[in-house]
């Protein structure tokens, strides 16, 4: 991804903590501000950046993903009811419980993207269409499911919902974490923790590695990769199975890392952000990390900027709005799509289906 | 005869083992769940269609359905996949209650109903189409694919209608407290079909909608470039079409249209703006019109079985506490068979025939 | 193949044709004066939402139990279809049909005026006009608001005490949230308050967003805040589960959140709550007796016990909470929260 837009990011970041400072300085410390913004800043980004990183994966491929949204959402519930299950059934205790509920959070995104190859690679469905599909049987089945195994007549809680166990514990990023006032931003959750490394793996696998040359060969120019041998379809099944995998990782932030708790639609249009991310970010890791970061931002600033409202002339009340704020990912996102801000360039066969020659 | 009649029902084939399979499935989720499968749909059957009252009601349903169906149906056929009917439709919805309210006091005084009701209707209509000119403006522009555009396009529009209608546009009587617009005037109102039943004029002019677009698609020299432009921009290009401006024109007629959509239930049915009633109808209208192979006639179809499973799907729960959820499952299985044709033919044996529906081609555009 | 082709439509027909056929499902005999049927229309929402709708759920299996009534439910999932949902049960004439929620409002009143003979029971809805066959149950939530914001202020140790609630749009969520805000004023004049709702997005998400809840307590308690109140469905649950993670005390809404929110019972001081369940069964327990009053019938709020800190609630701070929960009761006491946010004339 290019610099400019790099700057560009870390510009809008800047303003909006900045912002929140001189507004909460009177009340709050502003290293204290600074802090905490970053703490929010992250655990809100965390989602949002696992979902990128799937759709990089499959788009560096040519699998356009449009159903991280319902990979997440089902995730997040099969997560949440596994490890509710392993603990109050099985007897399982809290955190192998919780490990298991995550196992399954992200078996259930793999799943999900073997569908989703399965459509799109397979039986050459639209691409948009099949993520729309994935999206709609989320919504359905965890709604359904989430009466059925509860309240339904071979439910094994009899019409309780039992106690969750709870959430994933932090993990105490030794020295950083003890820290005054900025300690709390190195004492993150497992799967925040996750996320940024992944950035970095996912960087490394795409471009450092055997495998990831010849999915983004495949992603450009399947047919010339074809030629020199590459096995196309076997390469984006992996790639969408592995993206998959790392949207259902988001899923279970929601319910095991977040909050011990699944609320129909709870994802409430996280993916489809996810995919503003990657497109701002340029199908790269670490754009679409960057991104995250800045659409995590705008909601540490809007929340923030609530709790300080008894500072804010009336005037610009208007800003506390999270339907104000709330604008900044989408807006930012059209901005890219104009062209204004630098061009994205997506892989050049990303979204088509793959046709041998000679088939057809 | 025989011949006009297998070209006449051929085309519904498909579709009809596609929903057949569903329900199937549906039916095992039902028993999994302790209901009747066959008992559930009857249920749901008498909901939809058992009495005056439940045939109203459907219809009722099916008014938005169609309008929205129709809008990706035609977005569809020039080669645009039009994700944004959600946020156009609520944009239709919002300036048809600022039409309906602010507009009589703006020009001081009241308008004659058979002025105000199509002004009304006129200007969500406008709305949702400017609304949808700017994706196709951005494609047209700079290549930015229309789906994720519509998609943040929605976002924004849920944001600004919730901001107006808890700010601006909100009903400031003090016994409000709800985030929604004051009553539109009585000359606004899309009045009833028949008296004491909720149906209303809107029905009607969703088929005629459907006609008009059906006509325009098919008898028309800017159907024709449309269709061309969808079908291969490139040889549209050669043809002398000006493909940039087809798509900006293409995606204001279908944002037209959900505006429309949006309109009329504010106009007919609600007779006021109020958050969030708009969601979801622009995923339903996506699988409506790819029910309806994009076809006017075909999405009409669709969206009155659609409309009959949300409508019924009440009393199905009412007479077998068979959960509600189910239906989204149904209607995410017919879409997931409809996408995958193969699948459906694979199982009954029915040979490909006609030629595929070409929906996007990736990013790039 | 056109053979098979056609065999398929055959097979189709001949099952569509068969649905209606079937047998149809028994009803009870809403009709006959033996008979109690009692129904349940709940608000954009479903029967286990651990909050209004299944309180009132609860109050219609209590019903069934205890009285023998008939009950069904019709959970309704688009505003569009409340009067369709209301009709069911009013055209098949349940003795007592229940609407929960104040999105129903409007509906009810409207169902009301075309069913007459059936009784109404509006939960959370208030009645500025009498109809002789509905009652809109209510509840004073600021009073149970303002003992808890009491409670609070007189137990923090930073000075600083949050609120995190849904949305100030529907009037019991605003009538909790500024009755704790006056609460803690009353007892703590210089206290320092910040209270927050979750106002701007679509009701269907305002009450049912732990995460909002719990990011926007975290940040909160960042800032040294140290009771987080939090309120309105689960976007209130998710503020307690954030004060269970940094460990600072939480007040629960509704119903004593002891036993809804069990990851947060350690540092649960108490809930201001509202007895939904129990003012449904009396209503609904009147209308079997044929005396349902009409217009408004005000339910009661306090605050719940203190469970698991019973102990670290010093004397003189109980002793105070009890005088300042007589004194609301008898009206020595006023909590001077408007009943709506708008009826205070601020935008």
């Amino acid at each position: 991804m290019v610099y400019r837009r790099y700057a560009f990011i870390a510009v809008v970041v800047s303003v909006l903590v900045l912002v929140v400072v001189l507004v909460g300085a009177s009340q709050v410390p502003p290293l204290t501000i600074v802090a905490s913004m970053a703490a929010t800043t992250l655990a809100v980004a965390t989602p949002l950046t696992l979902g990128a990183l799937s759709g990089v994966f499959c788009e560096r491929s040519g699998v356009v993903n449009l159903g991280i949204e319902g990979m997440m959402l089902a995730a997040a519930f099969s997560g949440w009811f596994g490890s509710i299950y392993a603990s109050a059934v099985l007897g399982i205790p809290p955190l192998p419980s919780l490990l298991l509920g995550v196992v399954i959070a992200v078996a259930t995104g793999a799943l999900l993207g073997l569908l989703l190859a399965a459509l799109a690679v397979t039986y050459s469905v639209d691409q948009i269409l099949a993520g729309t599909v994935i999206n709609l049987l989320a919504v359905g089945l965890t709604g359904f499911f989430n009466r059925q195994l509860f309240f339904g007549p071979a439910s094994a809680f009899g019409g309780q919902v039992p106690h969750a166990p709870g959430v994933l514990p932090r993990l105490h990023v030794p020295l950083l974490a003890d820290l005054p006032v900025v300690g709390p931003v190195f004492e993150q959750q497992p799967i925040a923790v996750a996320a940024v490394v992944l950035v970095g793996l996912t960087h490394l696998v795409l471009f450092r590695t055997r495998w990831g040359l010849r999915a983004r060969a495949v992603g450009e120019h399947p047919r010339a990769a074809a030629t020199v041998g590459i096995d196309v379809v076997r390469v984006r099944y992996v790639n969408v199975v592995i993206g998959g995998a790392i949207a259902g990782l988001g899923g279970a932030y929601f319910t095991l890392e977040s909050v011990p708790s699944f609320e129909p639609m709870m994802t409430n249009g996280r993916g489809f952000i996810s995919l503003a991310a990657m497109i701002f970010g340029d199908w790269t890791p670490f754009g679409s990390w960057a991104a995250a970061l800045v659409f995590g931002a705008a909601q540490a600033f809007q929340i923030n900027l609530q709790l300080f409202r008894d500072q804010i002339p009336p005037s610009w009340s208007f800003l506390q709005q999270s339907s104000v704020v709330g604008l900044v990912p989408y807006l930012l996102t059209l901005l890219i799509l104009t062209g204004v801000i630098g061009k994205t360039t997506p892989p050049a066969a990303d979204g088509q289906p793959y046709e041998p020659e000679g088939r057809r | 005869m025989r011949d006009k009649l297998n070209r006449l029902f051929a085309p519904l084939l498909l579709p009809a083992l596609s929903v057949f399979t569903a329900m199937v499935l549906g039916g095992v989720l039902i028993a999994l769940a302790g209901g009747n499968p066959l008992e559930a749909y009857a249920g749901m059957l008498e909901g939809a269609f058992g009495s005056p009252r439940a045939v109203s009601e459907t219809l009722v349903w099916a008014t938005p359905y169609i309008l929205a169906g129709l809008s990706v149906s035609l977005a569809f056929r020039g080669g645009l996949f039009n994700i944004g009917a959600e946020g156009q439709l609520a944009f239709g919805a919002l300036s048809a209650a600022w039409a309906g309210h602010w507009l009589p006091r703006l020009v001081g005084g009241g308008l004659p109903a058979a002025l105000h009701v199509p002004l009304t209707l006129l200007l969500g209509a406008l709305a949702g189409g400017l609304w949808a000119a700017v994706p196709g403006w951005i494609k047209a522009r700079a290549g930015g694919h229309e789906v994720i555009s519509t998609i943040m396009l929605n976002y924004v529009a849920l944001n600004v209608v919730s901001f107006l209608l808890n700010g601006p546009m909100k009903d400031p009587t003090a016994a409000n407290v709800l985030s929604r617009t004051p009553l539109i005037d009585e000359s606004a109102r899309v009045p009833a079909l028949v008296d004491g039943f909720r149906l209303h004029w809107g029905f009607p002019l969703a088929l005629l909608a459907a006609a008009l677009v059906g006509w325009v698609l098919q008898r028309t020299a800017f159907g024709f470039e449309i269709r061309t432009a969808g079908q291969s921009p490139d040889a549209a290009r050669y043809a002398g079409v000006r493909v940039g401006r087809t798509v900006i024109v293409t995606m204001a007629l279908s944002g037209g249209l959900a505006g429309v959509a949006g309109a009329i239930e504010v106009s007919a049915l609600h007779h006021r703006h109020e958050l969030g009633f708009s969601q979801g109808y622009g995923f339903d209208a996506i699988a409506i019109a790819l029910l309806g192979k994009a076809h006017p006639g075909g999405t009409v179809l669709a969206a009155l079985l659609f409309s009959a499973m949300r409508s019924g799907a009440t009393r199905m729960q009412y007479l077998t506490q068979v959960p509600i959820d189910v239906i989204s499952v149904i209607q995410a299985l017919i879409l997931l068979f409809v996408a995958a044709d193969t699948l459906v033919r694979r199982i009954y044996r029915v040979r490909a025939r006609g030629e595929r529906l070409v929906l996007t081609r990736g990013w790039g555009g | 193949m056109l053979k098979k082709r056609r065999l398929a439509i055959a097979v189709l027909l001949a099952l569509a044709s068969a649905l209606p056929a079937c047998t149809r499902s028994k009803r009870a005999d809403c009709a006959s004066p033996e008979v109690f049927c009692v129904g349940l229309v709940t608000d954009m929402g479903k029967i286990d939402d651990k909050s209004f709708n299944q309180s009132a759920w609860e109050a219609i299996q209590r019903a069934q139990k205890e009285l023998g009534a008939t009950t069904q439910y019709i959970e309704t999932t688009d505003p569009k279809d409340y009067p369709k949902n209301i009709g069911t049960f009013a055209e098949e004439q349940y003795d007592v049909v229940i609407t929960s929620g104040f999105g129903l409002t409007e509906a009810t009143h409207a169902a009301a005026e075309q069913f007459k003979g059936v009784k109404f029971i509006g939960i959370d809805q208030f009645q500025a006009t009498q109809k002789p066959n509905v009652v809109g149950l209510i509840f004073p939530e600021d009073h149970g608001g303002f003992l808890v914001g009491a409670l609070a202020a007189m137990m923090t140790k930073s000075g600083k005490i949050g609120g995190v609630l849904a949305t100030d749009a529907v009037p019991p969520v605003y009538r909790f949230g500024e009755g704790f805000r006056a609460g803690a004023r009353h007892v703590k004049p210089d206290i320092e308050i910040s209270v927050v709702y979750h106002n701007d997005v679509g009701f269907d998400k305002t009450f049912t967003d732990p995460e909002w809840g719990k990011t926007t307590a975290v940040s909160m308690i960042d800032k040294g805040i140290d009771i987080v109140f939090g309120g309105g469905g689960k976007t209130g649950n998710g503020a307690l589960l954030g004060a269970a993670t940094k460990g600072v005390y939480a007040i629960g809404v509704d119903t004593d959140q002891y036993y809804t929110v069990p990851e947060a019972q350690k540092v649960l001081l108490s809930s201001a709550v509202k007895l939904i369940t129990e003012g449904t069964f009396d209503l609904i327990k009147m209308a079997k007796e044929g005396k349902l009053p009409a217009g408004n019938f005000e339910g009661k709020s306090g605050y719940a016990p203190y469970h698991d800190l019973d102990s670290k609630v010093p004397p003189e701070v109980k002793t105070k909470m009890e005088e300042l929960r007589r004194g609301l009761l008898d009206g020595t006491l006023k909590t001077t929260v408007p009943p709506t946010k708008d009826a205070k004339g601020q935008p």
